[in-house]
């Protein structure tokens, strides 16, 4: 397999040849010598790696997760029914089939056989529907809203189970690709000693130091992964040190570095940086809907007209972020709206919606908070400065970052928020552009947009429910309170020994699944 | 003597038991909850609920309290609201490493810091003194992590002598873990030397002035057997406290160094637990931050004691 093959459909992929061809571009010193990701994979070695998200008071309980750590360390022992694959389609992981009856309501899964857990215990039917089950119903489960469309769950056989939807939704598989949503064996409670079907086991948990895991005995039930004989998973929040430590060699892996420095870092001659361009955070401000003075559509133009984005990027992301089309889709997902065109920058157009809105005098207040993300503030001063340009007053204040989601975020009437990229474009609109949604933070509600949404999910025909999903973000585009600037690139550090990392649409760190997918040349 | 000891101990668990309705008080002010904290823009109505029950937080703020503070007294401090852990399980190692630093620190400096001092006064207003107190000065004005990173690019990075990331683990043996965990110690010594020194210098010159020291050097003792043998021991009472101070300095104010050397302490425990509101683990380690603190001072109220009889006098 020729690794420049790889260059995949939207070409907004960016695999390391690419990264270096960009870096060569920006100036930046780059080796070609490990682009080849093609060699055999060969067993063995401890992969250390060095990550931020997470804290002392993770949990192994994956209803709990909701940062990098605890993800990473989910995949590392818990397997999904299904994962996301390189071009963006769900594959099936513990599920090795599945079909839609017509209409999309009733799903047949068909679960892999022969898979064992830790214990020993061989994965059935039941493991599964009880596994699914932690999400539905009363549950602190953060995949709970994922799983509202489920209204029945049915076993069949010892490994098939019928999934039964309120309403038609083709896109159930990729829901099933949430990291909350771990198959673990029936009746499974006591979280300190997790049984799972993943390639490891666990040794140490130490929240907020390290968790150790080393590879089980006999052979993993996927034959092309697994290859290191233990993880070893640091914490390490400071960005600086993350760097250091992986350039004087005690880690091999680190990620989310800094968009300022990370020039600097691909000069280290033992380390590869790898770009996953646009499907990181997706960073915006939100306006409620039903609030003033953010009721006047032309209001809201002059807000997404009014923001120098591609200037953002540059200056605060240090060019490793995609431009933001005022919604949640990214253009790495499949059902991107291509032809929505791109809202450029024109202060003119902002004026010209602001005096047609007819509210000279209003007060535009955007409350923004490092809390909400990191360089909020800097993206908040450069929209002041552009919306100068057309005239307008913009008030940036600056709020405390402790408790900013539940104080300001949903509650101030402008304010900053990032959004997480999820399994498909589907769920990306269904969790804050629905009427019903609990976090509709722009309060936007159009019957003819849940109408839409809801038609496409039932929709088995691609190229008609493409249409319907890009109809849908037109509207949000056209008519939305969200102002979505940028998204951002993810970007992993690698020794140059660590093989098998290629950059993945949907998470960074190969999905978070690194520690199955990698492998030391 | 006896008494004194007893009276100053009852006093310390009240301070403690002062400082736990204290810090309660105030997890209680902060926005939000642990529910909402671990959840965080996940959350919805429904499984704030959910969560909120499971973890008895329906139930009123002081009767929480009360349920803590009777555990406490029977040696339990409870499990972790956010991931259900025996939290004396959590801490107990964390705090033998945090005491592994301060210590280590405290080995290079304080016999450095005291040193230099009395050399410092010895020397008054010549080179050595001079060089002492800027150099000291110096240290203690930049920002900790500055000092750590200074140290990080020449150590870890030009020379690669000792490690950037010093997380020790319970299977490490002392020497290991001295060698790791030098550049955090290194970077605590040089934050705490220059208060220290100071105090000593100035403590004991000011002694210096008084009209017995004059007469010893009238007898024709030498300037530094004055220092020594005359001035010190009256000098003894601040230099203690000041010292006892910065030991407690050492425990409890390090969590900026432990996050830049990756340092698995008491700080950054505390530090995720305020973030995500776990009201046990919050009070676990207020309550052993105080203890430290107030041990530290009685000792060292003891020791100026010691050294200084006029003090042991009630008035």
């Amino acid at each position: 397999m020729d690794h420049s093959n790889d260059k995949r459909g939207s070409g907004l992929i960016v695999d390391r040849r690419e990264l270096m061809a960009g870096a060569a571009a920006l100036g930046l010193g780059f080796s070609a010598s490990s682009a080849r990701a093609a060699d055999a994979p060969k067993k063995g070695g401890t992969l250390r790696l060095g990550m931020e998200g997470g804290s002392a008071s993770d949990s192994l309980d994956p209803r709990t997760y909701a940062d990098s750590i605890p993800i990473s360390y989910g995949w590392q022992l818990w397997n999904g029914l299904v994962e996301i694959g390189p071009d963006n389609n769900p594959v099936g992981e513990l599920a090795e089939s599945w079909e839609a009856k017509p209409g999309a309501k009733e799903w047949v899964f068909n679960i892999r056989k022969g898979v064992p857990f830790t214990s020993g215990k061989i994965l059935d039917a039941d493991d599964v529907i009880y596994s699914l089950n932690m999400h539905r119903g009363e549950t602190k489960s953060g995949a709970k809203d994922l799983m509202a469309g489920i209204s029945d769950i049915k076993k069949l056989g010892s490994h098939q189970i019928l999934i039964t939807l309120s309403s038609g939704d083709a896109g159930l598989p990729s829901i099933f690709a949430d990291y909350h949503i771990l198959i673990v064996p029936n009746n499974f409670t006591d979280w300190s000693k997790p049984d799972g079907t993943g390639a490891f086991e666990l040794v140490t948990f130490e929240p907020g130091v390290r968790v150790v895991t080393k590879r089980k005995k006999g052979d993993y039930w996927k034959k092309d992964r697994g290859h290191f004989d233990g993880v070893e998973l640091r914490y390490i929040p400071d960005a600086a040190a993350r760097v250091q430590a992986l350039i004087s060699g005690q880690i091999d892996a680190a990620n989310r570095l800094d968009a300022k420095t990370v020039s600097l870092v691909m000069k280290a001659p033992t380390v590869n940086v790898v770009r996953t361009k646009g499907t990181g955070n997706r960073f915006a401000w939100v306006a409620l809907c039903d609030t003033d003075p953010y009721q006047s559509n032309d209001m809201r133009l002059a807000l997404k007209y009014g923001i120098d984005r591609q200037k953002i990027i540059d200056n605060v992301y240090k060019g490793f972020a995609t431009l933001g089309n005022d919604t949640t889709v990214a253009p790495s997902q499949k059902y991107f709206a291509k032809d929505v065109p791109q809202r450029p920058y024109d202060p003119d157009k902002a004026a010209f919606h602001f005096k047609k809105a007819g509210m000279a005098d209003a007060k535009i207040e955007l409350q923004v908070s490092e809390g909400a993300f990191s360089g909020a503030t800097d993206c908040a001063v450069l929209y002041q400065e552009a919306m100068k340009k057309a005239g307008i007053t913009l008030d940036v204040k600056r709020v405390s970052g402790d408790g900013y989601w539940s104080n300001v975020w949903l509650k101030a009437p402008f304010c900053a928020v990032y959004w997480g990229g999820r399994p498909s474009a589907d769920n990306q609109l269904a969790q804050t552009f629905l009427s019903n949604a609990n976090w509709n933070d722009t309060h936007w509600r159009r019957p003819e947009f849940d109408k839409r949404l809801l038609e496409a999910r039932a929709e088995l025909d691609d190229a008609k429910r493409g249409q319907l999903y890009a109809e849908c973000q037109k509207m949000i585009s056209e008519d939305g309170g969200m102002v979505c600037f940028a998204i951002g690139d993810y970007l992993d550090g690698y020794s140059k020994k660590v093989m098998g990392a290629a950059p993945h649409p949907h998470y960074d760190m190969c999905d978070q699944r690194v520690a199955e997918k990698g492998w030391f040349a | 003597m006896l008494r004194l000891i007893a009276t100053r101990f009852a006093l310390g668990l009240l301070t403690l038991l002062a400082v736990s309705v204290l810090i309660f008080i105030c997890t209680q002010i902060l926005p939000g909850d642990v529910a909402s904290a671990v959840l965080g823009q996940q959350a919805t109505p429904e499984s704030l609920k959910v969560f909120r029950a499971e973890l008895g937080l329906d139930k009123p703020a002081y009767l929480r309290y009360l349920q803590w503070l009777l555990g406490v007294l029977h040696g339990d401090f409870g499990k972790s609201l956010t991931n259900g852990r025996v939290i004396i399980d959590e801490l107990a190692p964390r705090f033998i490493n945090t005491l592994f630093l301060a210590s280590y620190a405290a080995v290079i400096a304080v016999p450095l810091a005291v040193g230099l001092g009395i050399l410092s006064a010895i020397r008054e207003g010549r080179l050595t003194d001079r060089l002492a107190n800027i150099l000291t000065l110096i240290a203690i004005s930049v920002p900790e992590f500055f000092v750590a990173y200074i140290l990080i690019i020449v150590f870890a990075i030009k020379l690669a002598w000792f490690p950037s990331l010093a997380t020790v683990d319970s299977d490490m043996g002392l020497g290991m873990r001295t060698y790791v965990a030098f550049l955090p110690a290194l970077t605590l010594t040089l934050v705490v030397m220059a208060h220290m020194l100071r105090m000593t210098r100035n403590s004991v010159l000011s002694i210096m002035s008084t009209p017995y020291i004059e007469m010893a050097f009238l007898k024709g003792l030498t300037r530094s057997r004055v220092v020594a043998w005359h001035a010190l021991p009256n000098a003894l009472g601040p230099i203690v406290s000041v010292v006892a101070l910065n030991l407690a300095y050492l425990v409890v104010g390090v969590v900026v160094v432990e996050n830049v050397f990756v340092y698995p302490g008491v700080g950054q425990y505390m530090v995720d637990a305020v973030a995500k509101r776990d009201v046990p683990v919050i009070q676990a380690c207020g309550l052993v931050f105080a203890a430290v603190f107030v041990t530290l001072n009685t000792v060292a109220d003891i020791l100026a004691m010691l050294a200084n009889p006029r003090l042991r006098r009630r008035r």
